[in-house]
């Protein structure tokens, strides 16, 4: 069976690391440093509101409350004694990877462009989807595995074991590839197709 | 023709990234049960801790090592899954494998690549132990925020450096083939 050369494959990358795009991977680090530094709060305030829509979607009856306040999502619940401690998750953790999407947009050799920056917000439109879902992932593995006797009266261990497992793999993989893969599909400069029209 | 050529890149564009997504969850899965874990990241953790304490005793910081925590009289800092550089490798090996080349050049390219990323995380742990000990409020946006994007955008570099690796070359080679038989 055959098999794209490597020649063909990586030909078609169209992309060359060299100094002037370490120059401006590291301008699009910074600027999206300062992006993310300002907006931190506004940013985690709608994650939060959307995060808390899409759970009480799934909740009878809806009972979780999720608010963002000083880089944490503080969760709470209807059913939750006055007394007890509310859970606060820190936010930027689930986030800071928008300054990895921001600096690998910024690679390519025109970043300004207008096809450039729709793509880049298109791309940090879905990043922001990946967040909301992070976070109720969270959620759901704090719902599960942290509050003790509740946790296990209300989750069986698959379900344990599901949502840990997958905020675990966002922690230690997902957040990761999120930017580079929205990168690769969206904001990759590709190399014109062979062949003439 | 150009139609054609560019649905064939869309192709093996996401025929990639579905490789590479399936390589890391499978190595995710490797690396987090818990004999792997147990037998080889925690002991590789563990020697990053040694290696990272004794460049921190170089640069005089005193620091002894308690299995995967360094620790000195003003500081103290533990390797967790996530600060290994492993989360790095797990990206930089998935994309290396899922990318069409020979064999002979991926091994190279893991080789090598592995090599430099740790390096990397090498002076991230030393780094950041040396801003916890000197500068502890800027401790925590080191450690989210710079080192970690930093690490990770040196593991998407190499793999591009990788990727592009010969390119030039081979397309003079086949610029001049092409001249030849004009």
């Amino acid at each position: 069976m055959a098999r794209p050369k490597s020649a063909e494959a990586a030909g078609r990358l169209a992309i060359r690391v060299d100094g002037r795009s370490l120059l401006r991977l590291a301008a699009g680090f910074l600027a999206g440093l300062g992006v993310w530094l300002l907006f931190a709060a506004p940013y985690e305030r709608a994650m939060a509101a959307a995060g808390e829509a899409l759970l009480r979607a799934f909740e009878k009856p809806p009972v979780t409350r999720l608010e963002a306040s000083r880089g944490e999502v503080i969760v709470d619940r209807a059913d939750f004694p006055e007394a007890s401690p509310r859970p606060g998750l820190p936010a930027g953790d689930l986030h800071f990877n928008f300054v990895l999407l921001c600096a690998l947009f910024a690679m390519t050799p025109r970043p300004l462009s207008p096809g450039n920056f729709g793509r880049f917000w298109a791309a940090a439109a879905l990043l922001w989807v990946v967040h909301v879902l992070a976070l109720v992932v969270q959620i759901e593995s704090v719902y599960a595995t942290r509050l003790g006797p509740w946790s296990e009266a209300h989750y069986g261990s698959l379900a344990r074991n599901l949502w840990a497992g997958s905020f675990h793999f966002y922690q230690i993989a997902g957040r990761f590839a999120a930017p580079f893969v929205l990168w690769w599909a969206l904001g990759r400069p590709q190399a014109p197709p062979h062949g003439k029209s | 023709m150009k139609t054609e050529a560019a649905a064939s890149g869309r192709r093996r564009s996401l025929g990639f990234l579905a490789r590479f997504l399936g390589l890391l969850v499978v190595f995710y899965f490797l690396v987090a049960w818990r004999p792997v874990n147990d037998a080889v990241i925690v002991p590789f953790t563990a020697a990053v801790a040694r290696v990272s304490s004794g460049i921190l005793a170089v640069l005089g910081e005193g620091t002894h090592v308690e299995g995967t925590e360094i620790r000195s009289d003003r500081f103290a800092v533990n390797i967790e899954n996530g600060c290994n550089g492993v989360e790095t490798a797990l990206l930089f090996g998935s994309a290396v494998l899922a990318f069409p080349a020979p064999w002979k050049k991926r091994l190279i390219g893991l080789l090598l690549g592995l090599v430099a990323i740790q390096i990397v995380n090498l002076v991230r742990v030393v780094s950041l132990f040396w801003i916890g000990a000197h500068r502890p409020s800027l401790f925590s946006s080191s450690h989210t925020v710079l080192w970690q994007s930093v690490v990770v955008l040196c593991g998407v570099l190499l793999f591009l450096l990788w990727a592009t690796w010969g390119t030039g070359r081979r397309a003079a080679v086949e610029r001049h083939g092409a001249a030849k038989e004009r």
